[in-house]
């Protein structure tokens, strides 16, 4: 899912780049705010970003029978939102560039752009949609982890297709070409991080409450009984 | 400034023989210089280069034309060629600089590129709970395996679940504890630590920009008698 070291010319590179770069300066703002209203958010940032980091880290077991590994960029824009998703994002891929050799830091903007920008914000969009026309929690669980995962290769096929146009069908073939790659793996794969993404939160309801309120996912009172009653089913 | 001069190198100059020049000097200063392992060094270089591989192989075929939906792309396997030249050698590239440049180290120098103090410090938090993380994880993953937690289907998705929560519980918890322990020590939301003082090395700089600069005229000189 991400785009390798050199993967791209250099001024797509730095297009995306420019382009990830209000999202990012965004995202840092709010976090900046945050930290300065409550100085101990800091540290349960910093472990957001190490809980998005392993969570990339995990074996995904697929449908096909392939194993991959989840993004995390919907569970992570459900529990902290897309901002926030921004920056950490930002950071993870960073790390990732670095330390796990996976992705570059000439396509870090391009991978921000798919995976801390585009995929949090669509499945945040898929999740808070399906949630306000009552659908249990779990429901919007699944969509916003399987809309964040679809969404963030739908965008990667187009900065693909960008890169290298297709020699005789131009743009559209290299387009097709990439996102049916992708299709035949990526959809099999989003149906399981949405999965698990569903068995995550389950076990998270039951085990840290506490947090998960203290994030927002779930409100305090009435609502939060009947978040809880919508989680247990 | 070495390794991230010769990334950019790789991704500016033509990729023949640019980014072979590049790989070239990479490697040679890697196993020399940086004195990394082979062993070490393939190790780290086989995750991306198995990525270079596969994405240099999209270019070989082309949708649509006279002869089929899919068919070997006219040219195809030169530009795949330039392109796996052009990615692992800014692969290696970017591994010299993470090789050679501790991650302690760079993060708190950040503040002074303009990056935010607080975005530092949750990147900082990042770093640091993020490899405790992934070494609890490695050994709750062990314990499932003991307990047959993976040799079934349900059971991978049952435990792969657990694993995911058990991230979040003890990164949390992890967290909490740390502010109690910070907040005990009078934290008043910044994270100060010692960063090891580092000159910069005018003869280092020197040889570096002398290397990226040989590297640069060698390619414009040999580009068009070895095109």
């Amino acid at each position: 899912m991400h785009i390798a070291e050199g993967f791209l010319p250099p001024a797509h590179a730095v297009a995306w780049g420019v382009a990830s770069a209000p999202f990012v300066v965004h995202g840092a703002r709010s976090l900046t705010r945050e930290v300065r209203e409550h100085p101990e958010s800091t540290l349960l940032l910093g472990a957001a970003g190490a809980f998005t980091f392993v969570l990339s880290a995990l074996k995904l077991p697929s449908v096909t029978g392939s194993c991959s590994h989840p993004t995390g960029t919907g569970l992570g824009a459900i529990l902290f939102r897309p901002p926030i998703m921004a920056v950490l994002g930002t950071i993870v891929l960073l790390f990732q560039a670095l330390l796990l050799a996976h992705g570059g830091l000439t396509t870090l903007g391009a991978n921000v752009f798919s995976m801390a920008i585009v995929g949090p914000w669509a499945g945040y969009g898929a999740y808070r949609l399906l949630r306000r026309f009552g659908a249990p929690l779990m429901a919007g669980v699944f969509a916003g982890a399987f809309v964040a995962d679809l969404s963030t290769y739908c965008v990667t096929s187009v900065q693909l297709a960008l890169a290298f146009p297709d020699p005789s069908s131009g743009f559209l073939g290299a387009l097709g070409k990439f996102g049916s790659i992708f299709a035949v793996t990526q959809i099999p794969l989003a149906i399981s991080e949405g999965l698990l993404t569903v068995l995550v939160m389950r076990l998270l309801v039951q085990s840290s409450k506490g947090d998960l309120t203290r994030l927002g996912v779930f409100l305090s009172g009435k609502r939060n009984r009947t978040e809880s009653e919508a989680a247990a089913r | 400034m070495l390794g991230l001069g010769l990334t950019v190198l790789a991704i500016s100059l033509p990729p023949w023989p640019g980014a072979a020049l590049v790989l070239g000097t990479a490697l040679t200063v890697l196993l020399g210089p940086a004195g990394v392992p082979a062993r070490r060094l393939w190790r780290a270089y086989r995750v991306p280069l198995g990525f270079c591989v596969t994405g240099a192989v999209t270019l070989l075929f082309q949708v649509g034309g006279p002869d089929g939906f899919v068919t070997l792309a006219d040219g195809g396997p030169a530009r795949a060629g330039l392109l796996l030249l052009r990615t692992s050698a800014a692969s290696l590239g970017v591994l010299l600089f993470a090789f050679t440049t501790p991650m302690s180290d760079l993060l708190p120098r950040l503040v002074r590129a303009g990056v935010p103090a607080p975005v530092v410090d949750v990147a900082l938090m990042t770093y640091r709970t993020g490899f405790l993380l992934l070494d609890s994880v490695r050994r709750v993953r062990e314990a499932q395996a003991a307990r047959l937690g993976h040799t079934t289907r349900a059971a991978q998705w049952r435990s792969t679940a657990g694993l995911g929560a058990i991230a979040f519980v003890r990164a949390f918890d992890r967290a909490a504890r740390l502010q109690a322990g910070l907040a005990g020590r009078g934290y008043e939301g910044t994270l100060r630590v010692l960063v090891p003082e580092a000159r910069v090395s005018l003869r280092f700089t020197a040889a570096s920009l002398l290397l990226l600069a040989a590297v640069t005229a060698a390619t414009l000189a040999l580009e068009s008698p070895l095109s």
